[in-house]
This record gives C-alpha cells, sequence and structure tokens, in this order.
C-alpha cells in the first residue's frame, strides 16, 4: 500500500477515526494502532507478517533478559546475539543471492567452478529499517539509555508503527517508546505539521520525483551512450534531484501522518543540497541513517578519540557499511567507500588548513565577510558536485553502465535531447527550495492551524486535487522500498 | 517545524503536580483537534470523489470481477458520467492540459511565451500610467 493512493487514503481515514475513537483506552488504541501496522505490512505480502514477528520477539526478549540480569558478561552475550540474530536475518534475505554471485564469479576466475546453493530470495520490504529499528533498541536497553519494555504490545508497535515500516525514518526507542506511556495527544500543532508534512511529501513525490524519473532519469540511465554530455548532467542533477524529492517526500507523508496520530517522528531531511562539506551533508540527507550509523557503528568503533589513523578508518568503515546496507551490489559498496574516503579526505584537508590559518586568528570586516561567503558558495558547489559524481555509481545498474555514463561526458557537440524547460524547470524549482528560510515549513504550519475546518479541508483537499490532477499517471513505487 | 509538537510535549513534562490541568486541557484540545481534522478529512474525499471521479472509476476497475465488484464498477462510472456531465472534471482536464502544454514546450516557445508576458506587463504598466495611444511616432 503506497502513500499516494487511493486505498492509503481509506486506510488513513479508517485508523484516524477508530485510533482516536479508543484514546480513552490508550491499550486498545495501541491495539489499534498495531493491528492497522500489521495490516499495512501484510498488505505487501503476508507471509512475511511472521518474519516481522519474529524479529521484534528476539528484540523483546533480549530487552527482557538485559533487564534481569546485572552480569556484564552475561549482558554483553544477551545483545551480541540479539544484533547477530538480527543481522543475520537481514543478511541473508538481502545478502544470500549477492554473496553467492560474487563467490561464484571470484571461483570462477581462479579456475575453480562449483555448483553452489542459489536460491531465489524474495527481499522483504522494509527489512533494512525494522531490524536497524530492533538493534537501536536492545542496544538503548543495554547501554540504559531506555528501560527494557514489559508490554509485547509496545515494542511491537515501536518495531511496525505503519508510516515509518517500510521506508523509515529510522525510529529511535529512547524517543518513541516514552510516546507511547503518555496519554495520546493532538493539537492544533499536530494538526498544522501534519498537514503541511503530507501535502509538501505528495507533491515532492508526485509531481518532482515522478516527473524527473519518468522523462529523463529512467531513459538518460537506461543507454548512456545514446545521449548527449549536457543530458547526462541534466540527468544526473536530475537524479539528484528526484532521489531527494522522492525519499524526502515518503519522510515527509511518514512524520506528517505519524503526527496526525499524535506522535512525533524526528527530522529525517534539511536541505542537504545547501551543505558546504561532505560532513554537513551527511548531517541534512537521512539524518535517522546517520545518526543511527554514528550511535551504533563509528562511536562503538572508536569514533574521533583513538587518534587520526583510527578516526579515518572508522569513518570509511562506517560509510562503507552504510552503501551495503543501501543494497546488495557492488555498486552501493563504491557509493559508501567513495563517500568514507572523501569524508576522510575531507578531514586531513580541514585540519591541515586550519593549522596553516586557523579560523579564529582571521580579522573581521568586509573582504574577511566576502572571503567566507565566497569559500561557502564554492563549498556548496563543490560539495554537490561530488555527492552528484557519487549518485552516478548508486543510480547506475553496473559499473559498465557508471563507467559510460562518465565516459559520455565527452560528448558536448552532440544535440540535447532531454533539456526541456519542463525539465530544467522542475530541476530549478526543487534546488531553490534548498535555499528557502528554513522555517518556511513552520511559517506554514502555524497559519494552518489556525484555520476553521472547512478552509482546512478545501486546503488540503484541494492540494491533494491539486497534485493528483497534473501528476503523471500510475503511482511509481518510492526508492528506498528496494533497502 | 517538528519543535511545534515539541512545544506541546514539553508542557505535558512539566511535572505531576501540573499534570491534572495540563491534562484536563489536552484532553479537551484533543476532542477539539480530532473533531476539526475529521471534518477536513471528509471535505478532502468529498472534493476528490467530485473533482477526481475519474481516477475514482480507473481505480475500481482494478478489483477484478464478481457481483459486489460488478456493481461497485457500474456505480463510479455513473457517478463520473454525471460529474463529467455537471462540469466538475474541467477543472482536471485544464490543470492536466496545462501541464501537457508546459511538458511539451521547447526552449523558443518558452522564450516567446517570456516575451508575450513581458510585452503585457509592459502594456499593462502604460495603461496604470494613463497613457491611452499607441508609443510616440
Amino acid at each position: 500500500m503506497l502513500f499516494p493512493t487511493i486505498e492509503f487514503g481509506i486506510f488513513f481515514l479508517i485508523v484516524f477515526t477508530v485510533s482516536w475513537a479508543a484514546r480513552w483506552t490508550p491499550h486498545w488504541r495501541k491495539l489499534v494502532l498495531l493491528a492497522a501496522s500489521y495490516f499495512f505490512y501484510g498488505w505487501w505480502d503476508w507471509r512475511f507478517m511472521g518474519l516481522l514477528l519474529v524479529s521484534t520477539l528476539i528484540n523483546y526478549t533480549a530487552g527482557l533478559g538485559l533487564a534481569r540480569t546485572t552480569h556484564p558478561v552475561l549482558r554483553k552475550l544477551i545483545v551480541t546475539l540479539a544484533v547477530t540474530g538480527g543481522l543475520a536475518i537481514l543478511g541473508f534475505f538481502k545478502y544470500y543471492g549477492f554473496f553467492l554471485t560474487s563467490l561464484s564469479t571470484l571461483l570462477e576466475m581462479a579456475g575453480l567452478e562449483r555448483d553452489l546453493p542459489f536460491m531465489q530470495v524474495i527481499l522483504p520490504v522494509g527489512i533494512s529499517f525494522f531490524t536497524f529499528q530492533g538493534i537501536s533498541y536492545v542496544v538503548d536497553v543495554y547501554r540504559g539509555h531506555v528501560r527494557a519494555e514489559r508490554s509485547l504490545a509496545n515494542v511491537m508497535l515501536y518495531i511496525s508503527f505503519f508510516p515509518q515500516l517500510v521506508a523509515g525514518p529510522i525510529v529511535r526507542a529512547a524517543d518513541f517508546l516514552p510516546q507511547l506511556h503518555r496519554a495520546p495527544v493532538l493539537t492544533r500543532a499536530h494538526v498544522g505539521v501534519g498537514t503541511v508534512l503530507i501535502l509538501s511529501g505528495l507533491a515532492k513525490k508526485m509531481l518532482i520525483a515522478n516527473y524527473l524519473a519518468t522523462e529523463l532519469v529512467d531513459p538518460v540511465f537506461f543507454d548512456p551512450t545514446a545521449v548527449s554530455a549536457l543530458d547526462l548532467l541534466i540527468g544526473v542533477y536530475g537524479y539528484a534531484i528526484q532521489i531527494y524529492c522522492d525519499f524526502s517526500g515518503y519522510s515527509d507523508i511518514a512524520i506528517g501522518v505519524a503526527a496526525l496520530l499524535g506522535y512525533r517522528f524526528l527530522e529525517n531531511f534539511n536541505q542537504p543540497y545547501r551543505a558546504a562539506s561532505l560532513q554537513d551533508f551527511w548531517r541534512r540527507w537521512h539524518i535517522s541513517l546517520s545518526t543511527w550509523l554514528r550511535d551504533y557503528l563509528y562511536k562503538p568503533l572508536g569514533g574521533n578519540r583513538q587518534g587520526e589513523a583510527r578516526t579515518y578508518r572508522n569513518l570509511f568503515l562506517t560509510m562503507f557499511l552504510g552503501g551495503i546496507w543501501h543494497g546488495a551490489a557492488w555498486t552501493f559498496v563504491f557509493w559508501g567507500a567513495f563517500h568514507g574516503a572523501m569524508l576522510g579526505i575531507e578531514r586531513y584537508v580541514r585540519r591541515r588548513l586550519d593549522e596553516f590559518a586557523p579560523p579564529n586568528s582571521e580579522a573581521g570586516g568586509i573582504a574577511s565577510a566576502i572571503g567566507h561567503g565566497a569559500q561557502h558558495i564554492v563549498g556548496v558547489f563543490w560539495t554537490f558536485h561530488l555527492v552528484c559524481f557519487a549518485w552516478i555509481f548508486f543510480r547506475a545498474d553496473s559499473f559498465s553502465t557508471a563507467g559510460s555514463y562518465l565516459a559520455g561526458f565527452a560528448r558536448w557537440s552532440d544535440p540535447s535531447q532531454y533539456a526541456t524547460p519542463f525539465l530544467v524547470g522542475l530541476i530549478a524549482i526543487a534546488m531553490i527550495f534548498q535555499f528557502t528560510p528554513r522555517d518556511l515549513g513552520r511559517w506554514l504550519a502555524q497559519g494552518l492551524q489556525w484555520l476553521p475546518s472547512p478552509i482546512l479541508g478545501l486546503i488540503l483537499g484541494g492540494g491533494i486535487w491539486l497534485i493528483w490532477a497534473v501528476a503523471p499517471e500510475g503511482v511509481a513505487p518510492f526508492i528506498y522500498f528496494q533497502f | 517545524m517538528l519543535d511545534l509538537i515539541r512545544e506541546i510535549e514539553t508542557d505535558l513534562e512539566d511535572g505531576w503536580e501540573a499534570a491534572s490541568r495540563v491534562e484536563l486541557q489536552t484532553a479537551e484540545h484533543t476532542r477539539r483537534a480530532v473533531a476539526r481534522f475529521t471534518r477536513a478529512l471528509w471535505i478532502t474525499l468529498a472534493i476528490m470523489l467530485v473533482f477526481n471521479s475519474e481516477r475514482l472509476v480507473t481505480w475500481v476497475n482494478g478489483f477484478g470481477v464478481g457481483p459486489v465488484q460488478d456493481t461497485v464498477v457500474a456505480l463510479s462510472v455513473a457517478w463520473n458520467e454525471r460529474m463529467l456531465a455537471s462540469g466538475f472534471t474541467e477543472p482536471s482536464l485544464a490543470a492536466r492540459g496545462k501541464v501537457d502544454e508546459l511538458r511539451g514546450a521547447s526552449w523558443a516557445e518558452f522564450e516567446l511565451r517570456v516575451d508575450s508576458e513581458r510585452a503585457r506587463a509592459r502594456e499593462g504598466a502604460r495603461l496604470l500610467r494613463g497613457g491611452l495611444g499607441g508609443g510616440p511616432g
């Protein structure tokens, strides 16, 4: 069940009405939301509801085990078993085929061909997200950031809550579980925020991402040898915008739907293409994943506390594994490794520059301000193009396609087929919104929250109607569903 | 924007002595907010049914075959025909037509459109200043 469909609209109308009608008995309300979440997941493929339940039970049991023992070795053993269990399930469903294909290729190259037990393993939707949420719960209990939940329903709802179940944002146990212990609340602020986020998410996904995908990115990446260098450039800019609008659009709708049900998720995107460095980019892009990787991988590896060399290693490993998390393909591995390497280089260069010219030693004045401004503009331009370069590998189905794409940048004399005013306009509009005031959404939400219900209904209904009327036919799945 | 919601939660966490007062207030706020958004959702549903009836037909056509499904399809088709006859689907068609026009536009057409908009703006400004005839000469 995709968000921008009639099915989801009806589903949400029922869940909203029934869950708020049950608000006087919070336990029943949670059961309503839990049943709705499992129904939502079962709509994709009912066979994987058992997998979701098993994954939840592993984490719930581990949480209870951690609460009952204070023995450090036993506690470490419990958390290790739970994390390994979760990762083993994820590894089997996501990487089994990739691992065997890579092994087969390796054996073939070494002249040691073997019959390997290949199987057609279907990837359960959202497995990467609910596995990471489960790990977050067990590790947070282990670290004492959150109390072990005695209620199975609470853990089940935390892991399966439908707005974030299939494509995030990755919600932390320490953020969400306390909300389940409070009486459910819906205020004008929730309504204002929810309405703005749902409308902006739908517009990003259905108008910008879908048009760019069907009319520019798909054809250009299908055969990069058949188009000009300008088309390739517009194509990669288009993909940068498409993936942003697709994924942040989904996150916006998820956060908005959760807000209308009385829950608060954290922000997942913050105008990432205005970042002036890669480090800044990763503070703005898929924030729930980058903070998850920081807290559960980078810091346990030692973070930046064990010397320069280890910091670079940890940065690289974190991004490398982040790349693998995205998908079972060497192009994703390269994408992660590239980001890891570039973050390391950026850190090294910045430290050397800071030694050469310490940031606080500069004199103030207009010249200095202009210098900083120019440096910032160059930083934004450079970061955006580094990210775009990496997106080529992320989007390409193989290294050969990515290679053809890069080689095509030599064909500047060929005429462009795709640089139309419509597509260039879509990219330009999306880029402009990267640089608008950060509080624009807040102002809109504040404006909406005081409107009477008929006007609010006209804005919500009119907005959805207009988006549907001008969006391309059909509903393309969200990119991050495959992860 | 999400700090708007966070502010409410901070109120709820103020302390046990304030809890009953805040709870009573928030229960009333919640009742009003739910009623308000439910009304907004019904208006949204009505707008979609009236102005987007074509998509309703496309959707129900995917239901498969059976007596209930056939009835739903027949009802949706009849509803859509009524909306078409009443002209309620016109805005959708007009909006889609505008977008299709934009999608098909070349740079030359785009420049032509920009020029004509500029000329219209100049003409508007001239009329606003009280100019009546053509330009000098």
